[in-house]
């Protein structure tokens, strides 16, 4: 007896939330919500996993042929009603619809309506007919893409789209400067609000059509006149200002960045225009060129973090260690003479054998010992060798170092045998070698081999020669 | 024979700086447990390797991308040398010798009271003669025959101007940013930015020298660190036997015994920093210990007798005479190869009111070949790459004549409104020749650069954002720039 009347009372709540969900959908428009129920919208990403999970759970068992519990097709039901009107009180909030958003809203309500209807014939005794059946595969596809849709007004349409082979982010050769640069900037720092979906301020940045068109207070932008154009007027609001783009909180755009947009506008604002018409003295040019430099950090991405409580126990009062940046993994070391050396200062540096992109050794009395540790310094980019007693046997390890750009080893012992050493060095650049035992005809050779390697070989004669005949001082 | 082993290993024992004894260790385990715990509390990162750990690794300013330089050395050439026997070549002070200064061109500048009350102010060309040189075509006069060869590594920039026109307003605002003196120097404010590289040497080094020239005076106000703490002030090493006063301990004073009264000296300086709370104590007993690894250090940095002949040959003969400009210039170089950095030199005599012939003759003779050998120096050794060098004064001089006229003998007054100075290394473009003045040398008519645009532009090239790099006193927050400055990209290689 109770469970009838339970029953008549779930009859009731979903027939009265039926109608109020269609009255919703219906007369959308005139409605407008007080805060509280604003509020209660909130919770839609809450409780929609409910009838997700309990419809789908009922729809199998209906499916299976088995006897759907009364109680678990109540919930489901109820549930789906609620979650649909508290996710039309949510959309409430948003001004202007788009399309992903208004077909989850109509998918959403059909999936309520649907499962009230499954409940009302089920309630009826027409639960067995092939109809109800039928419902039940069609509220699979509507759970189905109306969780789609949702999950796409919140995360974003590429949230699901598979990972392409390589993200190619990199601006071409020869780019398109709206296309390749100006649009890069709008998708990055301006499209997360200005979309199709959102259309804050009923402008759309997606596409350059609709840019030209502007927003509520007409177009942004005026081609020619940057100080003119709303856009950039906005971009340079302090940020406090409630007009400043972007608002505060969001991620606000470069000085180089806003430069582009300006100069791209005075340039009259081009969907077409690349950067090889424009002359090279436009300050254009050198913006877009800046951009297009590779970050210097990219190469140090893959370097093995390393604590900072790590580089202070290893410091000392002759041995500096540095972050070469503050938001890199790279370390710059730097030794200077201490009264009493031990090859220990070096070895011990083993621990971050990875991290060490730049290290100076000059002066000090290292040998073997150390060359051996040094040479297994992967990530080694400029070394310091000068004024130490290495040799030629010591150099030879050092063909291990392959990203070595720089190195200086003037004022040591070494000969010719090292040339060959040097020649392995395949990113080597610049090279200090002078007051060593090298012979002229080895330096011409290497030059020959590798014409893009600097070797600095001192002050030319011709100029030291100079200073000493004129030297100023002693005929004062 | 054993007592003296003995001996040897307190002395060990007692240089070792985490001197710890059963004592010291029990007092200790007990707070410092507990204060690890609070500690922990307070900070939560305490233990993850990031907060208060980090700033204790990293500098302040430590740099978001990777710098130019390092390090800067500033050959200071104070008095204000003119830059019409430098490096602003104006054919029209000779076509129009003689005749007065337009209106037009003065424009309402005031003046000295040196010149103030001269009723003429006659136009004067200078007495040496200019060439281009190196494929820049950078003018410079023969006074100065050894910069001439680093023309193509040096970038002239004849369009500085200040606002001051005496020369202490004018000194203390290149080196603090204020004509007011209070505020920390320029080196101090790197020194504050970018930390030091050697502990045993401070960050930010002075020397000074003086040429035969008119002079004005140097006082320690220049290198002070003004509300910044004390240990960014510049030290200023002396020529001689004694590079720092009082560096070295007393006759009779064993090193151990020094150590052994740091130690007590540092205990009881900690006690009265638990009471009081003054950060002034801390830095105090860190300069205590600075100066105990200075006098290992010093010695052996102003040692220049292990330098080549060659090198010695570069900066001139005179570089082993202490105290002259090409020994500093030397000294500076040895300086930056240990990590020091800022090095700023000072070079006096250069304010020529009259006699300016022979004294600018004189003057560039003290300074031309060390400071193009230093920039050689550098330059072999591949430290340009990451050493600014800076040359010039205070501000420039008047291109009429003080004084007589005379064009063998003449004088010229201070000058604010354009002057030249040049720079080599460190991030900045070699070979420019940057901004103009009028004809007359009078005015800059091109790219102006002023003296707050100039300390922007040098903290750039140190990667130090100088609207970032700030000290809150008294309460506002200062910096090297205050409210000015932009930094001149063009400049930057």
């Amino acid at each position: 007896m109770t469970n009838t009347v339970k029953n008549r009372w779930a009859d009731y709540t979903v027939l009265g939330l039926s109608v109020f969900l269609i009255f919703c959908l219906l007369f959308e428009s005139y409605i407008e919500l007080p805060n509280v129920i604003s509020w209660l919208g909130r919770w839609h990403p809450l409780v929609l996993h409910f009838p997700i999970v309990l419809l789908l759970i009922a729809i199998f068992l209906g499916l299976t042929g088995k006897t759907v519990p009364k109680l678990l097709l109540v919930i489901a039901v109820l549930s789906s009603l609620i979650t649909a009107i508290l996710g039309f009180f949510l959309g409430m909030d948003i001004p202007i619809k788009g399309d992903l958003l208004f077909w989850h809203q109509l998918l959403g309500g059909a999936t309520a309506l649907i499962a009230a209807l499954w409940y009302g014939l089920d309630s009826m005794g027409l639960d067995k007919a092939v109809y109800t059946k039928v419902l039940q595969i069609i509220l699979i596809g509507l759970i189905g893409f109306t969780g789609h849709y949702g999950g796409m007004v919140t995360h974003g349409e590429e949230f699901l789209a598979f990972p392409t082979e390589e993200p190619d982010d990199k601006i071409p050769e020869n780019p398109i400067v709206y296309k390749d640069v100006v649009f890069r900037i709008l998708d990055d720092k301006c499209v997360s609000c200005h979309n199709p979906n959102k259309q804050k301020g009923e402008l759309v940045m997606t596409s350059f059509d609709k840019l030209l068109q502007g927003g509520e207070n007409g177009p942004i932008l005026k081609a020619g006149e940057p100080e003119e154009s709303e856009m950039i007027k906005r971009l340079h609001l302090p940020l406090e200002d409630e007009e400043h783009m972007p608002p505060e909180g969001k991620n606000p755009l470069q000085d180089n960045e806003i430069a582009i947009l300006e100069q791209w506008i005075a340039l009259g604002a081009s969907d077409t225009l690349r950067l090889n018409q424009l002359p090279q003295s436009e300050p254009l040019v050198s913006l877009i060129k800046e951009m297009m430099a590779p970050d210097p950090f990219e190469k140090w991405a893959k370097i093995p973090k390393v604590a900072d409580s790590t580089l202070q126990n290893l410091g000392s009062d002759y041995l500096t260690v540095s972050r070469v940046a503050s938001n890199t993994e790279a370390l710059n070391v730097v030794i200077f003479p201490p009264p009493e050396y031990r090859s220990k200062t070096i070895t011990d540096l083993k621990r971050i054998a990875n991290n060490i992109v730049s290290l100076d050794v000059s002066r000090l009395p290292i040998g073997m010992p150390e060359i051996d540790v040094i040479a297994t310094f992967a990530n080694l980019e400029k070394l310091e060798l000068d004024k130490t007693p290495v040799t030629d046997a010591e150099v030879e390890k050092l063909a291990s170092l392959k990203k070595l750009v720089l190195l200086k080893i003037y004022d040591t012992k070494i000969t010719d045998k090292s040339i060959s050493t040097f020649k392995k060095l395949p990113d080597l650049k610049s090279l200090y070698l002078y007051s060593t035992e090298v012979s002229k005809n080895a330096v011409a050779d290497l030059k020959k081999e590798k014409p893009n390697l600097l070797i600095n070989d001192g002050i030319d004669k011709q100029t030291q020669a100079f200073f000493v005949e004129t030297d100023s001082i002693t005929d004062n | 024979m054993e007592k003296d082993k003995k001996e040897d290993e307190n002395t060990k024992k007692d240089e070792n700086p985490l001197k710890v004894n059963r004592r010291h260790f029990f007092s200790q385990l007990s707070v410092g447990i507990g204060s690890l715990a609070l500690g922990s509390l307070l900070i939560p990162d305490l233990f993850k390797g990031t907060g208060a750990a980090e700033t204790a690794v990293q500098p302040l300013g430590i740099p978001h991308f990777a710098p130019k330089a390092k390090r800067i050395i500033y050959l200071f050439q104070a008095g204000a040398p003119s830059q019409f026997e430098t490096f602003d070549y104006k054919p029209t002070l000779r076509k129009r010798m003689g005749e007065d200064l337009p209106a037009s061109i003065r424009n309402g500048q005031r003046l000295t009271g040196m010149t103030a009350n001269q009723d003429k102010f006659p136009l004067m060309p200078p007495a040496v003669d200019f060439k281009q040189h190196g494929k820049s075509g950078t003018y410079i006069s023969d006074y100065f025959p050894h910069i001439a060869k680093i023309a193509d590594d040096i970038t002239v920039v004849r369009s500085m101007h200040t606002e001051a026109i005496n020369h202490d307003p004018a000194i203390t605002f290149f080196q603090t940013g204020s004509q007011i003196s209070g505020r920390p120097s320029m080196g101090s404010w790197m020194s504050y930015g970018l930390g030091s590289e050697n502990k045993n040497l401070p960050s930010f080094v002075v020397l000074t020298s003086r040429g035969k020239g008119n002079s004005q005076g140097l006082y320690s106000k220049l290198w002070s660190s003004g509300f910044l703490d004390s240990k960014h002030q510049g030290v200023l090493l002396r020529s001689g036997k004694d590079p720092v006063l009082y560096l070295n301990d007393p006759d009779g004073l064993s090193r151990s015994d020094k150590r052994h009264l740091l130690d007590e000296v540092s205990a009881l300086n900690k006690m009265h920093h638990v009471e009081t709370g003054d950060d002034e104590i801390e830095s105090r007993i860190a300069q205590y210990e600075m100066a105990y690894r200075m006098q290992m250090s010093v010695p052996d940095v102003m040692d220049i007798s292990k330098e080549p002949e060659s090198i010695i040959k570069l900066y001139g003969e005179d570089c082993q005479v202490p105290g002259t400009y090409a020994a500093n210039a030397l000294q500076a170089r040895r300086l930056a190869e240990n990590g020091v950095r800022f090095i700023q030199l000072y070079h006096q005599g250069w304010d020529q009111h009259g006699n300016l012939p022979d004294e600018m003759a004189g003057q560039a003779k003290d300074v031309d070949q060390a400071s193009a050998a230093l920039v050689m120096d550098l330059k072999q050794r591949g430290m340009l790459d990451d050493t600014l060098v800076v040359w010039g004064g205070e501000f420039g001089r008047s291109n009429y004549c003080q004084g007589k006229f005379d064009p063998k003998n003449y004088g010229r007054d201070h000058h604010p409104r354009a002057f030249s100075i040049w720079m080599a290394g460190g991030g900045i473009k070699p070979g420019l020749n940057y901004g103009q003045t009028d004809e007359f040398g009078y005015n800059v008519v091109e790219n102006p650069v002023h003296i707050n645009d100039f300390h922007a532009t040098l903290m750039y090239a140190l990667d130090l954002d100088h609207e970032q790099l700030t000290y809150k006193y008294q309460g506002r927050r200062f910096r090297l720039t205050d409210v000015a400055g932009t930094v001149v990209k063009d400049l930057l290689a």
